[in-house]
Order: C-alpha cells, then structure tokens, then sequence
C-alpha cells in the first residue's frame, strides 16, 4: 500500500496558472475524494498525478518514489476515465487485459488476473462482448476491472459517474465504497457532486479556483467548514450564509447557519419571517422564507409542518452551530 | 383568395420519370453502345452504329482481345493490379500516421505540414524533373518506382480524410492505452488504427479506382512493353484496332468491369469519400 | 530544476515515411522545376539559358494560345458543372420515384476509365457513321464534325468532360442539400415564402460549402486536364484544342525537356493564381455568411 505526496505542484497553461501551489498528503489506503465546482482545477490536478499533463512546477511521489517526470505507465496508477474510454474494438476480456499483454505478462497469468477481476465485479458472463453491447453501469465496471488488474499503488477516478442516470449512481457508490473495502487500495475520485464526496470519502480536499480550501473527513468540514465557500458546497440544502449588518453584530465577516439547525418557533425566536414556499419531501420540509432585512432563509423542518405560502413565523438557530467566518 | 391545394400524387411519378427518360439517353446510352459494339463481329461493328447485333460475338471478342500481341491484357492486368495494390497498402499506412498526429497534437510544424499537403491537391507535378529525380534514384520505368510515384500524388487527399475522421475519436482512448503501458507505436497500431476501419475502406476504394483508371502517370513514368498497364493497353490498341472496332470496345469493357464491381459493393463509401470536406460545420 | 523534456505521445517520426516519399518524389522535382526551366536540358546536362524558354513559350503563337484554351476549358467545365450538378442534385434530393437508381446511375461515369469514355464518345462523335449525328440527321438537322471542326473540337471535349465529371458535382451537392435543416424551409413557408425564394433565399445561400467544394476542384482538374483531350484529339485538329498539359507532353516528347519544365511552371503559376485568390475570397464570403 502506497500513498500520495503532492508538493507544491502548480500548472499553468501558457500565462493561465489553473493550479496555484497544492500540497497534499494522501495516506496509504484512504479514499480520497477532489471536489469543487467545475473549472476549479480538480480534474488537471488529477491527470498531473496521472501524467497525462506535465507539471509546472513542485514534486509527485506515489509510495515513496518521485513520479513527477515519470512516464503514466510507470507511476504505479491507473485510471478510470469519465466516459470509460474502453477500447471498441476489443471485448471485455481483451480490454481488461491489454495493459497486461503490453507487458509481455504469460497468456495463463493474464487470463488468471483477468478472470479474478471478473468475478470480484461480476463480469465474468460479459467477458466475450464488446463494449457497445454492454449497458453504461456494466462499462463502468469493465473500466474499473482494467485498474485493478494492474495492480496499482494509486486508482484515479475522474468523475466515474457523471454519466449514468440517478438510481445507478447511488448504486455504483455503494459497490465503489464496497470495493475500495475489499481492495484496501489507496483511491483518488474527482467529482463536482458533493453528495458523492461526503458518501464516498475517507478525506475530502474541497478545491478552488486552483487553490485547496480545506482538507479533512466528511464530517469534520460539515461540523467545522474553514471559509463560506466550502460552507456553501459541501452540505445539501446549502447553507443560508449572511454578510453585512447582521454579520457584524455578530463579530465576524459572513454568518452562516444551515436549514438544518433552524428551529421555527410560534413566538419569540432570534429572527421574524414571511413564508415564500414550502418544498414538501415527504419526510421533511424545506421553509423558503423572507426575512426583512436580511434576505433569504432556508429552514429544514418535518414534513408535516403546518405552514403555507404567507404565514408569519419566528425563526431560531441552535445552540452551538453557528458559524462565524473571518472572510 | 388562393385555395389550399391537395398533394400533387403524380408529380414525384412525372418528374421520376422524365428524369429517367432523359439520364438513359445522356448516361445510359454510351454504355450500351460499349457493350453493343463489344459483341458484334467486325463488319457489323465498323459501322459503329446503334443496333441489336444480328449474331453474338461476345467471347469470341474476348479471346481474341485477351490473346492480343502475346497476351499483353494480362500483363497490363498484372501490372496494375500490383502498382494499384502496392500503392493503397502504403497510402493508408503512411497517411493514417500523418492524419493521427496533425488531428492530434498541437504545434507550430501542423500549419506547416498542412500547408504542404494542400499544395500537393493543388500543384501539378513537374513531370520531366520527377523522371530525373527517378532515373537517379533508378526508380524509372519500374513498377515499384510507378508505386512510390501513387502514393506521393495521393497522400494529400488521403490525409485530409484520416485527419477528419481522426478528430471524432476520443482522445481518452489514447490516455487510457498510455496509463496501460502503450508505446507510442501500439497506441496508434493496437488501439487507433482498428478503429479507423470505415475511413480506411473509403480511402481503399478511393484511391484504388482512382489508381487504377490512372492514364498520365504511367504513361510519363512507366514506359516500355512488359511494364503496360490496363489504361496504356487501351491507348494502345486505339491506332491497333482502328478497324476493328468490336475488338476496342471489348477491351474498353473488360477494362470498365473492375470499377463497377467495386461501385457496387461500395457504392456508399465511395460517396462518402469524396463528398468528404464538402459539408463541413 | 529544469524540466526534462516528456516524450509526447504523438511522436513526429510518423510524418517521416509520408514525408520521405512526397518529399523526393513530389516536392523536389517541383523545386528543381524552377531551376530547369532555366535550362537547355537533355536529362544529363543542363545549360543555364535565362529566360529563354519562357520567351519561347510566350513567342509561339500554338503555346500562348494553349493559356487561352485551358482557361476557357477549365472555367466552361468547372462553370457547367456547378450549375448542372446544383440543379441535378436538387432534383435527385426531391421526392420523385427511382431516386436511389437515378443517383446511381449520374454518379457512374465518375468511377470509369477516362480514356475509355474519350474513346467511346469519339467513336459516338463520328462525323457521317457516329451515333450523335445520324441521330440528329433522322431529326433533320446536319450535325458538325464535333471533333474534325477545329473551332469545335474544344468545346466537343468539355462536353464530354462534364458528362464523365458532372456525377462528382452533385453528390457534393447532395450531401451539402441534405445537411440543411428542414426547419429553415418550414419557417420560410410559414413566413409566406414561393418555392422559388427558398431556393435563392435558403438553398443557395446555405450550400455554399459545397458550392465552394465543386467549384475549386473542378477549377483545378479543369486546368490539369491532359487524358480525355489526349485520348480524343491530341490536341488537333492542327493545334485547336491543345492546352498546357497536351503541349507539356508534346514538348517532352519531342525531347524540349527545358521547354516542357518550363510549360509547366506556367502551368504551376496558373493555377496558383487563379485558385489562392479565388479560396481566399470565398473564406471572407464564408466569415460573412
């Protein structure tokens, strides 16, 4: 088991610098999830880690050795690419074995490795298709077999399930947590999507504007965000963040508190406001409100509240979870 | 006040058929003549007139063609097909590697590469310093010399074909194959060559009526008898059969035969290719 | 730290075998061109002559009035199979019966032998026995020697040219046709448009690529041509019909290799410029459109 050292790594194209100095420690056998809206860098970093794009300036060492100027073939890596990028003209077996061919690795010990990839990801009835006549959470799975049998220090994953539909991915994220289990394998997955981050992740490194915000475990930065950003991305509903008047009655630059930790109460409460809409869940209820001179509030509540369109409420946070941000 | 009008039923009939009656007269009929006057015997072919023959003389005509000077048909048969096959092997290895890289990386020499090959769709060959340049390099007046001399004249439509196609392929393949410890070489022979098969068997059919119905180059580069070729034995036997026509049009449809077998299993990718570039976005 | 150089995946060594073969064989003649068609040239020794040869060229009336011909050939030809391939080409795009065999059948003379439809249309062409004229002489008019008349020879060969050419012209157009949207034609129709201002309102402006296309190949085969005028009058009668390319050969024929490299340098110019000034304003056409 190999980690992940990144030291000042920077990337510019031509006069563009679109990764300003990252320093990152992954640890043997975690997963670790890049997450930041798109255009923030995440998938260029990873294709650095990859070698698919040189680096500016800084140091990768993959499990103690330096691969910055590595070839991608000899990093210890392998990749699993958003649209999978099988190869169309050979069939599943094929496909997961040709970097093991490539190698001049014997016939018998490709078609041992390849078979065992099989059966951990339950391909082996699939092995003699091609890829066309696969369905998209089966071409999924053929793209991870071909990382696994290489046997890698590091598996990269440049946002794996962008391209299946809802029911899938919430599937494919249990088998991807499950497998990461039984492989024990230290993981790199690069997704916009917060919700996949904060399911999947053993460490979250929350990226922006080619900068990390914050690094840390799921729930260390939903308990304890570093900045509003990274406040307003990870957590869903996003958090009703505030600067201005109220900000500095409270002594800081931007408040934050999320609908989560609102509370609406008949009387009194910290603020007064008026009900835009209520977005009924089923379980629960999302409270759009207006409050006079601040703006916007979303309230997180049961599902039966008996609130509509108009009323009147008082609206009171929870102790303790407010957050007061510097910036 | 104007009317809406029913569709017009007869008119996709109408104008179907006048159209036909007019591409027989224009396109059909000088085909016909070919094969009229190829199964006349000679009297009734020097009349080189439009009619039924009384009496079939098809095979006849034939072996007699066939049997022509020593049998010179299927030399110049052999000989084109060779130059024909030997010239489209290289022409698609050679253009599909120069398509990959110009659609692939990007760099200053592309300007530069395309450049060159739009001058050679443009520019004539200069035909007396080539045969220079292959007397010295003893390449004139052999078929391998006529080879080479093929595939120059045609890479540059080539390329631009590959390079089209090219551009529709995903780029993460290559990644992938580079991350599973491809070579250069085996990215592009193992993994992006096999997909280029549709524009590969355009290119083939292409190039190969193209080089095959080829009459200047041959005639400047390939003298001599024994190094003849299909369209040289018809030119040929013009002044040889000046009175038997029966005989020069039997040659003119042997000759026909090959591009229309080839027309009719490839009739689509033969379209495609050379309306290739035409409907760019 | 100096970066060192990462190998890049798409090595430039794949240019090297195209390169080698287009580069002797197609690049350096037309390089060494320049120099001689300078020269009193025999293939062996080469004397520097100056200008000489050009002058020659431009001295003799049959070789400067062979400038005259391949222009009108190329521009008849290329103009002719604009127009009648646009025209076909809508026509076999339209709903009518037999599209499949009718687009067929224009497209076949494109893919036969050169020099056998020269030598079938000059049997065809036949002054008295010729198919063409017994046919007009049933319908009573007396047909011309199309190629004995030396003021018709030329124009008999572009005929025969744009029959055997003209296939190419409409798949262009064919495949430009069908790639416009139907909803422009729908919206024209709801705005009250005649089927003749969709025409030249949509069509003709929208095909303009393959307009582009048929006219710039046409154009520079036109002015290449050498095989149906070789196959079917040599160039006569007299010299009527010769153009640069038939003069080219008849040069190197006749050993004038000087002469003949210098005919093709003027046919090299030629061509350059009519065909970069002509590309050029048909991009700022496209930059507007």
């Amino acid at each position: 088991m190999s980690g992940l050292i990144l030291a000042g790594v920077e990337k510019a194209f031509g006069a563009v610098q679109v990764i300003k100095g990252i320093d990152l420690t992954v640890n043997p056998g975690e997963f670790c999830v890049f997450v930041g809206p798109s255009g923030c860098g995440k998938s260029t970093l990873l294709r650095m880690i990859a070698g698919l794009e040189g680096v500016s300036a800084g140091a990768i060492s993959i499990g103690g050795t330096d691969v910055t100027w590595a070839e991608p073939s000899e990093r210890g890596i392998a990749m699993v690419f958003q649209s999978y990028a099988l190869y169309p003209h050979m069939s599943v077996r094929d496909n997961i074995g040709f970097g093991l061919s490539l190698a001049r690795v014997p016939k018998d010990q490709i078609a041992e490795k390849v078979n065992q990839a099989a059966e951990l990801l339950q391909l082996t009835a699939l092995l003699d298709r091609k890829p066309k006549a696969l369905s998209g959470g089966q071409r999924q799975r053929v793209a991870i077999g071909r990382a696994i049998v290489r046997d890698p220090a590091v598996f990269l994953f440049d946002e794996p399930l962008s391209n299946l539909d809802a029911s899938l991915r919430a599937q494919m994220r249990l088998e991807l947590t499950d497998l990461h289990a039984r492989l024990g394998a230290t993981m790199i997955y690069v997704t916009h999507d917060q919700v996949e981050a904060m399911t999947m992740a053993d460490k979250i490194v929350v990226l922006n504007a080619g900068r990390i915000e914050q690094v840390g475990r799921p729930m260390d930065l939903y308990r304890a965000p570093a900045t509003p950003f990274v406040a307003g991305f990870i957590g869903s509903p996003r958090m009703n963040l505030y600067t201005g008047e109220l900000a500095r009655a409270e002594g800081c630059v931007t408040y934050g508190i999320r609908p989560e930790h609102l509370t609406l109460v008949a009387q009194g409460g910290k603020w007064q406001g008026t009900v835009r809409f209520v977005e009924r869940l089923g379980p629960d209820a999302m409270v759009h409100l207006h409050v006079a001179g601040l703006g916007d509030m979303t309230v997180r509540t049961s599902g039966e509240i008996a609130l509509s369109t108009g009323d009147e409420t008082g609206i009171m946070p929870q102790e303790g979870r407010e957050h007061r941000f510097a910036d | 006040m104007s009317r809406a009008q029913p569709p017009k039923r007869w008119r996709p009939i109408v104008v179907g058929l006048l159209t036909m009656a007019g591409f027989l007269l224009t396109f059909v009929v000088p085909f016909l003549f070919i094969f009229l006057q190829a199964v006349k015997d000679r009297r009734a072919a020097n009349k080189l007139d439009f009619t039924w023959p009384d009496s079939w003389h098809l095979w006849e005509n034939i072996v007699a063609v066939v049997q022509t000077r020593d049998y010179i048909l299927l030399l110049a048969y052999f000989n084109s097909i060779v130059i024909t096959v030997g010239a489209v092997t290289l022409l698609v290895i050679f253009a599909s590697m120069v398509g990959y890289v110009l659609s692939r990386r990007r760099s200053r020499l592309n300007g530069f590469v395309m450049a060159l090959v739009l001058a050679g769709l443009m520019i004539p060959p200069a035909v007396v310093p080539t045969i220079w340049v292959l007397q010295g390099l003893t390449l004139f007046k052999t078929i391998h010399g006529m080879i080479l001399i093929q595939v120059a004249y045609g890479l540059s439509f080539s390329i631009l074909l590959y390079r089209a196609f090219i551009a529709g392929i995903p780029r993460e393949l290559d990644e992938a194959a580079l991350i599973d410890g491809a070579k250069p070489w085996q990215i592009f022979f193992r993994v992006v060559l096999p997909l280029l098969r549709p524009v590969t068997v355009t290119n083939i059919v292409v190039q190969s009526i193209g080089i095959f119905n080829d009459f200047t180059n041959p005639l400047y580069y390939l003298p001599g008898r024994e190094n003849v070729t299909v369209q040289l034995t018809l030119f040929n036997f013009q002044s040889q059969f000046s009175t038997q026509y029966n005989l020069l049009f039997t040659n003119i449809l042997l000759i026909t035969i090959p591009p229309l077998i080839v027309f009719i299993f490839f009739n689509r990718q033969i379209v495609a290719g050379m309306t290739a570039g035409a409907v760019k976005g | 730290m100096t970066a060192p150089r990462r190998k890049s995946p798409y090595p430039s060594w794949f240019f090297v075998p195209a390169a080698v073969v287009y580069g002797t064989l197609f690049l350096l003649p037309t390089v060494a061109s320049l120099w001689f068609s300078l020269t009193r040239w025999d293939l062996f020794t080469a004397t520097y002559i100056g200008l000489d040869n050009f002058r020659q060229f431009f001295s003799e009336p049959f070789l400067v009035s062979s400038i005259g011909k391949t222009l009108i050939y190329a521009g008849l030809t290329s103009g002719l199979k604009t127009i009648l391939g646009l025209l076909l080409a809508v026509l076999l795009v339209s709903p009518i019966i037999w599209r499949g065999m009718l687009r067929t059948i224009v497209f076949f003379p494109v893919l036969v032998s050169t020099v056998g439809v020269g030598i079938t249309f000059t049997t065809m062409m036949h002054p008295t026995k010729g198919i063409i004229n017994v046919l007009l002489e049933s319908l009573g008019i007396d047909g011309p020697g199309w190629l004995t008349d030396p003021s018709l020879a030329l124009f008999s060969v572009v005929l025969v040219d744009v029959w055997k050419g003209v296939g190419l012209a409409t798949v262009i157009y064919m495949a430009g046709l069908v790639s416009i949207s139907q909803d422009y034609y729908e919206a024209s129709r709801i705005d009250g448009a005649t089927r003749f201002q969709q025409f030249w309102r949509i069509t003709l402006p929208l095909v303009w690529p393959a307009t582009v296309t048929v006219v710039t190949l046409s154009l520079i085969s036109g002015l290449r041509f050498f095989e149906l005028i070789w196959a079917m009058t040599r160039g006569g009668p007299g010299f009527s019909s010769d153009v640069v390319a038939s003069v080219i050969y008849k040069q190197y024929q006749a050993g004038f290799y000087g002469l003949a490299t210098a005919g093709n340098v003027v046919l090299f110019s030629l061509i350059a410029l009519l065909i970069l000034p002509l590309t050029w304003w048909f991009n700022t056409r496209e930059v507007e459109a």
